[in-house]
Parts: C-alpha cells; structure tokens; sequence
C-alpha cells in the first residue's frame, strides 16, 4: 500500500460552526486538527492569566482608562473566581517516548501504546531520531513521518475512537498529541513550536519540539527533547534543556505563550543522560537482578535534576525498569559492538504540575527494532471542567456588576432650564440667554450641541451658540451663551411665517445622554424683511396690520406676483429716498459711511409704527436703513430667476434693458426709481464726491443679489467676475436716460 | 471593548461581534430604543430593567437617556445600549436620531389609556416604514398592575401585534412583570435574527446559503 497516509479525521464541526455564526465567534467549541498543527481559534486562553487588569475605579474617575477594557476586567474577573464555577475531572494521559535510530516501523506499536486494559484521555508520543538520513536533516523532510503516523494511528487503544489534536516535527524528532474523541469538543487553542540546538547552536539535529492546548479550562503543553549525546556532555545537554524552555514561545498568543506558562507539561524524550562513575560491568551485575538503586545513584540527570541545573521544578517517577539504551538492534542484549557502550536511562518522562499523579513509569523492552527501549508513562491527571450554569451565574454578576458601574461612570449634567424663553425679539436687536451646563456626574463630560438628522447646522440661523462645544470636570460648570439675532438674512422667513424663533437644540454627551433644549421667543414683524409687494400693498405702518394678514399677503406675494399694487413703489422706500434726496444730495460718501445702530433702530420703529414727528437722522444711518430695507426681503429687487440673464448680459445695453421690460411693474418701478435717484446723487458728485464706479457696484449686489448659500461655494475669483457684471448692468442705468421705460407703467 | 464610538462620537450600537469568555459564547451589543406616548412609563420600564428600581414619581424625560444592560442568554452575552426617548409630541421630529440604526424598540402603551395605544400604533408604523427593515420591535402594554382601570383589552392589543409581528407582552415597571422577560426575549429574537443575516454572508454559494436557511429554517420550526 503506498497511500500510508493515516486517514485522520478532521473534526471542523462546520454545521454548528455555521449555526453559530461561527467564523466571527472566538468562543464557539471547536477544535481545528490540522496536519501541521499550526491553527485553531485560541487567543481564548489569555482570559485565565490576564496579569495586569485591575478595576482602577480612580483612573476612570478621572477620564484616564475608559471603562470599554470591558471585556478584559470580566476575564480577569472571571479568573479570580475560577474554583466557584469549575470542578475537576481525573484524565489519564499516555506519554511515550522512543528513540527508533532512523529504522521503519516493521512491527505494530501496540504493545508500547495499547498494553494497558484502560484506554488513556490523552496521548502524547515522542520520536528521536526518526530519521538520519542526510536529506532529513537539510531539507527536514522524510517519507517516515507518514509511515511513523500511520503505525501510532493504528496502534492506539482500540477502546475508543481518537482524535490527532497536532503533529510537530523537527528532522528526526516527532511528537504527536492525540485526545479522545468525547473530548476533542473542549480543546482549544492548539499551537506548535520547534527549537533546534544542534551544530551551530540551531540545527535540528537536537532540540525539542512542542504542543500546547487547553482541553477544558486546563492548560497543557508536551515538549519532546533530544538533546546533546556523549557521556561527559551532561552540561550541554543542561544548556538544551535551558535553550529550549526559553527558545520554545507559541506566538499566536499575545503575549507569546512560554512552556511554563501552562497549568501541566509533560517532558519525554531522549534526554541523553547517562550512567558514570561506575564501572559498566557492575551496572550491568546490578541490572541483571533487577536492583536498580544504587545505579540510579550514578545517573547524571537524577544527579543534575538533585543539583537544581536542570528540570527545576519537574518530577520523575521512580524508575523501575532497565536502562533503555544500548542494545543490539533486534535482542534485548546489550551493546556488543566496539564502542561496547554503557547502559543508560537515556529515554525519560518528567512531569510538571499539581494534580497530577503518576500511575504507571516503564520501558517496553519487547519493541527491538531500535537500539533503544521505548518508555512510556501513565499519569492521572486533573483538569478543570467549567460548570456551565455555575459559570453563567458568576458571569452574568460579573455583567451586571460592571453594567452598574458602566452605568454609574456615564456623564451626567444638569441643565438649569431646558426651556430658554426671550421675549419679543425685534428686528436688528440681539437678545441673550444664559444656559448653565452642570457636571453632577462622576466623570468629565464632553458635550456639544448637534446636529439633528438631516440638519445641516446644529441651530437656526438666528440663534448663536457660544460656546457649541466643550468639556466640564465633575463639579464643574459652563455658561452657555445663547444669542438670538434677526437680521437681513432671517428677517423675510420669520415675517412670512415661514420660520419661527422656535427651536430644539440637542445637547449631547459624548458617551451618554442627550438633552433636549427648546429656545423660544416672539419676533415682532418690521417693514425689514417684508416682500416689496406687501410693502407697496398696505397704506398704513406695518406693525398696524395684523399678523395673520401679514402672512397671508406674503403668502399671496409668493404665489404670483401682484399686477396692481396700491402704489408703484413701497412707501417706506420713498420715504428713505425722499429723505436722502431732501437732506442727503450734498453729503460726501454717502451710502459709503455706516450709520448708527441706535439711529438704525429708531428708523426701524419710525418705519414700522408710523409717527406724526418727522423723522431726524443722520443721513447715513437713513441710507444704510435703505440698503438694509433692500437686502432684506425674501426675493432681491430683481428676481432670483433673472440672476444669471442679469449678469450674462451685463455688457450689452439693449439687453439690460429688455431684462427690465421683463420685470413685473413694482420691481421695475423701484428698480427704475432708485436709478433716477442715483442719477441725481451723481450729479451732485461735485459736492459729494462719489463716484459711479462705486455706486454702480455697491446697488448692483443689492439689486442682483446673488441667492443663498451660492456666496459660499465660489471662489474669491469667480465672485470678482460676478460682481464686475453686476456692475456693469446697474451702470448702464445710471449713465442712460431711462424716461422711455418710466413712461411704460 | 464596549466600543461606542461611531462616526460621531454617537452609540450606534452596530450589531458587534466579541471575543467571549470561557463558555460564554459570544457578546453582542444592540442598540435598543423605546418609543411612546409621555408618561406610558418608558423611563421607568428602563429603570426596572437596569437597575431593579421603581420611583412612583418619575421625572418626565426631556431628551434620551442613554445606559446600558447586559443579559445572558443561553450562549450569547447581550448588551443593549437602551435610550429612552422622550415622549412629549413636541420632541416626536428627534425620535429618528434614536430610532435610526436601532436594532430593537419597545413601543410602550399604557393599558389604561386607549389614547397611548393609538399613539402606539402611529410608531409601529412610522418604525415600519423608516426604521431599519430588521428592527426587532417589542409592544409593551405597560401599568399592567392597574388592570382594574384597564381601557385596552389584552386581546385587542394581543392581535394588533400579532397582524403586524410584534413581540408582545403586558409588563408592569412598578411590580417588575414582564420587564425582564421582554428583554430577554427581544435578545433572543436579536440574536436569532442575527446569526441568520451573518450565516447566510458567510455562505459563499447559492446551494449552502440555500442548505444553511432551511437548516435554520427547521430549527426555528422545531423549537416552537
């Protein structure tokens, strides 16, 4: 049969696997059995032995750990109380080791690996010097692993089904570990190493290879060791032994796993140690009537393992049996060569752990193919089983605890009103609010103001939030400011109804809550803001009008442009042209000068209120009132939709002026009117000093101004440009004579 | 990591996967909202659930309250990320932020008040049409411990989520019944729902995907 190769079943319980949604899940009970040992699913295993994770209430108190290492405090949590929710199991593990001289497998091993009636939990079985050939040692390939496998698969007790957990091998050393079948559910988190100490200090020639895993919530590591020969050489093969426990790390873990960071090792191999001081012959006397004692006394590891130089802190059975080494190959007689070689106890299993009781320590000299003795071990181990209820209620206190204290270390903060009420607000007047943001929580608190779906500012244009984010230390507090301000931008929209001083502000804290903060007010209505059409459609001041009436009109105003209004152009324009004409043709830079806020103001309730007193002001606040009147409406004195035809146009006079045709008769009234007005100012320019250019650009952004939001998106260039045009349109008016379009209406 | 952070800083409770410890299977983190009226008791069904206690005179919310509860089912450790919404109509417009991405919801009635029912209702339907389309939502039929002055019948209420496949349960905060229960059982249909939508990715052809759901499929028939 040349396909030797032992059909090993690979337990991938892939339906339950996909059940669980396995390939996501770190936890789920399955065990990857792999050729070459090389993977699983076991980062699990660092929660047993999580060295550092405290619960540092301080630190998160302070915002220095964040509570999310959640999930490390319950493992380590969970560690601390490992005995209330795992009880102990007795396994009993098979160790066996041989040193086979590079011969094949020409007889069954069941007489070293299945002599016992009761089928073993575990098997762990070592190989040295599986193969010696040249190509083994270069290329660490051989056809013997195969045929090695195929004769231990087929020599395991035949009690039970196993199954092969990892191979490892490194040229001529193998191990190979085997569970159970009932068991293989519970194993985890398998890994390899191999450590070469060989010529050179590395080569696989000596050394050890290793296999670790957790079955249960038990720890396991089996190392197999070959280490330096020759009878005087006992403190290389001590320096092996260090090289490999410090060389052999499983990496997959983080940290990288250690041979003695598991709860048992079991150590086997040809540990090369052999008997001196003592004549051979004598040994060979004592041998023969089976009185081993005063031998062991002369053996160099019982000698060096008594001395503390290697294997600290294993133990060894007593031996019982034979020196497994030399022999002639095929007898049980000893060494008959030239060399005539000592006996020694070469072949050895040690042990490292609590719990674990050796049963059976003992060589099988039956198996003569080699020049060594197979020796094998029995051992009755206890591994820890979790109790699955007992875990789930420890666990679910754990949970709970830390949902108390995640839920005790969320931000709080208290508010002092989530209600923010102005009074009646009016155009141009700001008004503000304060709002107090207490941290009456445990931890600092980051909070900010923000945006609600599909918003794209955290607040109404009207409304100013300073500041809109920041952070508060427990006991702390932060003034909010709250600035509610109408102007020219969100006059029109509160006048129309469209908007209104009502807003929900969501204060959200980073990691917890949000609050909700209604701001609320009443605007009382002004000319500002008001469509041109209203304007010219009322014949008395606007705050006479009705609120309700207000809207309507504007609503109306929104649906069609009216054909007829009362008079051809608002009122509260005239009125501020009639001033600047009679008192303003002579002022230098006007329109260029700003006027006074209080003087703005008082316009405004001049404007709004009606009064019998004639209007005294300075005319440069009665000129910036002016501008504002036209900036502040819904729809810029020409037409949004004429925009971009205004400003395509700009350099051909007959256009411009077919554009103006076009207009609806109020527009084009007011337009024209404010043209001639401009016109006589120029003519003044001696006495006023101003200059065209500078008209034609400042009246050309409040005619055509440009819509919402565009200003934004542009750069500093293409505005340039617009403006230029801009200008260029409103000039054409202010050189020509325009009586003819006058005369239309 | 009970990670919170999404883009902005804001729980999203994704349905996320953890490394789970020994026996506990998996961890997943939901992002559970409750929705209804203004005092049908959301508040308080929250705070018998998280923290077994019961105030007579609950304040009213005016915002969402944000904590987190963690549950143990049979092999999967549940941790919903809860907020409580505010009930008030005049907040109704923010219920999406807290909705929006949610992989559960309780919507709370009060069972003495017919109006709370219908308001109820008005949710269920706004969750059905906006929410995510694998929201799973619970009805809690809350102040059960007041049946005396009961004013919408178990029945009523019982068929109502059973035509529009709700869990359903009447719960009291006050004398604790049900709350519990209507969580676990909002988990357990969360986490069957879930392995179902991530199993039926991890299939990568038409005929195990097909295997796969009537594997499921069969499950789900054989336990009920």
């Amino acid at each position: 049969m040349n396909s030797t190769r032992p059909q090993m079943v690979i337990i991938l319980r892939y339906d339950i696997y996909l059940f669980f949604g396995g390939l996501f899940i770190y936890g789920a009970n399955v065990s990857l059995i792999c050729e070459d040992g090389g993977m699983d699913n076991g980062c699990r295993s660092q929660l047993l032995d999580s060295p550092d994770v405290t619960l540092q209430r301080e630190n998160i108190a302070k915002g220095a750990a964040p509570i999310p290492a959640r999930e490390s405090v319950v493992r380590y949590q969970m560690s601390m109380k490992e005995d209330d929710y795992t009880y102990t199991q007795s396994l009993r593990v098979f160790v066996g080791t041989w040193n086979v001289n590079g011969q094949p497998p020409t007889v069954s091993l069941s007489d070293w690996l299945a002599c016992d009636v009761e089928p073993p939990d575990i098997y762990g079985i070592g190989f040295q010097e599986l193969d010696l050939s040249k190509e083994a040692f270069l290329f660490n390939d051989t056809p013997r692993e195969e045929e090695w496998m195929f004769a231990v698969c087929n020599a395991l007790h035949t009690a039970v089904e196993y199954k092969r957990l990892a191979t490892i091998r490194l040229v001529g050393m193998m191990l190979s570990v085997f569970v159970q079948k009932q068991h293989a559910p519970h194993v985890r988190g398998i890994a390899v190493d191999t450590v070469g100490t060989g010529i050179m200090g590395k080569m696989g020639n000596k050394g050890g290879v290793g296999i670790r895993f957790e079955i249960y919530n038990t720890t396991m590591c089996f190392v197999n060791s070959h280490l330096a020969a020759h009878v005087e050489e006992y403190e290389r093969r001590n320096q092996d032994y260090r090289d490999i426990c410090s060389r052999m790390s499983f990496t997959k873990f983080r940290p990288p796993k250690s041979i003695v960071n598991h709860d048992q090792v079991y150590w086997l191999g040809d540990l090369n140690y052999r008997i001196v001081d003592v004549d051979p012959k004598k040994v060979k006397e004592l041998i023969d009537i089976e009185n081993f004692d005063p031998v062991l006394e002369y053996d160099q590891l019982i000698r060096q393992h008594n001395l503390n130089e290697v294997f600290m802190g294993y133990k060894e059975g007593k031996i019982n049996f034979r020196p497994t080494y030399k022999y002639d190959t095929g007898t049980d007689n000893w060494d008959s060569s030239e060399k005539n070689r000592a006996p020694a106890w070469c072949d050895r299993v040690l042990w490292k752990g609590d719990s674990i009781k050796q049963l059976k320590y003992r060589s099988h000299p039956i198996m003569r193919i080699s020049d060594h003795k197979p020796v094998s071990a029995v051992f009755e181990s206890k591994v820890r089983v979790i109790d699955t209820v007992k875990y789930r209620k420890i666990h679910e206190e754990v949970m709970k605890k830390l949902d108390k204290m995640e839920n005790e270390f969320l931000p709080q903060v208290m508010v002092d009103t989530t209600d923010v009420i102005f009074e009646t607000l009016r155009f141009l007047e700001p008004q503000t609010k304060e709002l107090i943001i207490a941290n009456t929580g445990q931890v600092p608190v980051q909070f900010e103001f923000i945006k609600k779906l599909d918003d794209t500012t955290y607040c109404k244009e009207w409304l100013h939030i300073e500041p809109y984010l920041g952070s508060v230390r427990p006991g702390e507090k932060c003034d909010i400011r709250l600035e509610v301000y109408v102007d020219k931008r969100s006059a029109s929209k509160l006048n129309s109804g469209q908007d209104k001083l009502y807003d929900i502000l969501v204060l959200h804290l980073e990691g917890g809550k949000d609050i909700f903060i209604t701001v609320t007010g009443s605007y009382e209505r002004s000319c500002f803001g008001s469509s041109l059409e209203t304007l010219a459609n009322i014949t008395v001041p606007v705050r006479e009008i009705p609120i309700g009436k207000l809207m309507d009109m504007e609503l109306e105003n929104r649906k069609d442009g009216l054909e007829n209004t009362v008079y051809p152009v608002p009122k509260e324009v005239w009125y501020l042209v009639d001033y600047l004409y009679r008192y303003g043709l002579k002022e230098a830079n006007l329109f260029e000068q700003s006027g006074l806020h209080s003087e703005l103001i008082q316009i405004r309730n001049w404007l709004d209120n009606g009064s019998q007193d004639a209007l005294s002001s300075s005319v440069h606040s009665v000129a910036e009132a002016l501008l504002l009147l036209l900036e502040s409406t819904a729809e810029p004195v020409i037409p949004y939709n004429f925009h971009s035809v205004c400003t395509d146009c700009a350099t051909n006079y007959q256009q411009c002026r077919q554009i103006i045709q076009q207009l609806p008769d109020l527009t084009r009234n007011v337009f024209l009117y404010l043209c001639l007005f401009l016109q006589e100012l120029l003519s003044h320019s001696n006495d006023n000093g101003l200059d065209i250019k500078t008209i034609a650009t400042l009246f050309g952004a409040i005619f055509i101004r440009d819509p919402p939001r565009s200003r934004d998106s542009q750069n500093s260039r293409t505005q340039q440009t617009l403006d230029r045009k801009k200008a260029n349109f409103v000039y054409h008016f202010l050189v020509n004579d325009q009586s003819d379009l006058l005369a239309i209406t | 990591m009970a990670n919170r952070g999404g883009p902005g800083g804001r729980p999203n409770g994704t349905a996320q996967q953890q490394q789970g410890g020994g026996g506990g299977g998996r961890i997943c983190q939901f992002k559970l909202v409750l929705l209804g009226e203004s005092a049908v008791g959301k508040s308080s069904l929250v705070l018998r659930f998280v923290k077994g206690q019961f105030h007579e005179y609950q304040e009213s919310t005016i915002g969402a309250a944000f904590l987190t509860q963690t549950l143990c089912l049979e092999d999967t450790t549940v941790k919903f990320e809860i907020w409580d919404t505010a009930g008030q109509e005049r907040y109704h417009s923010l219920a999406p932020m807290y909705y929006r991405g949610a992989q559960a919801a309780i919507v709370v009635y009060d069972v003495t008040n017919q109006d709370t029912f219908g308001r109820a209702k008005t949710w269920v339907k706004e969750l059905q049409r906006h929410a995510s389309p694998n929201i799973v939502i619970a009805l809690a039929g809350n102040k059960a411990d007041l049946s005396n002055k009961r004013n919408v019948e178990l029945d009523e209420a019982k068929a109502y989520a059973e035509e529009n496949g709700l869990l359903f349960m009447e719960t009291s905060a006050k004398t604790a019944v049900n709350v519990n229960e209507i969580f676990q059982e909002i988990g357990e249909s969360i986490v069957g729902l879930f392995v179902l939508v991530v199993g039926i990715q991890i299939c990568r052809s038409e005929q195990s995907r097909l295997n796969y759901v009537s594997k499921i499929v069969y499950s789900l028939w054989y336990r009920k």
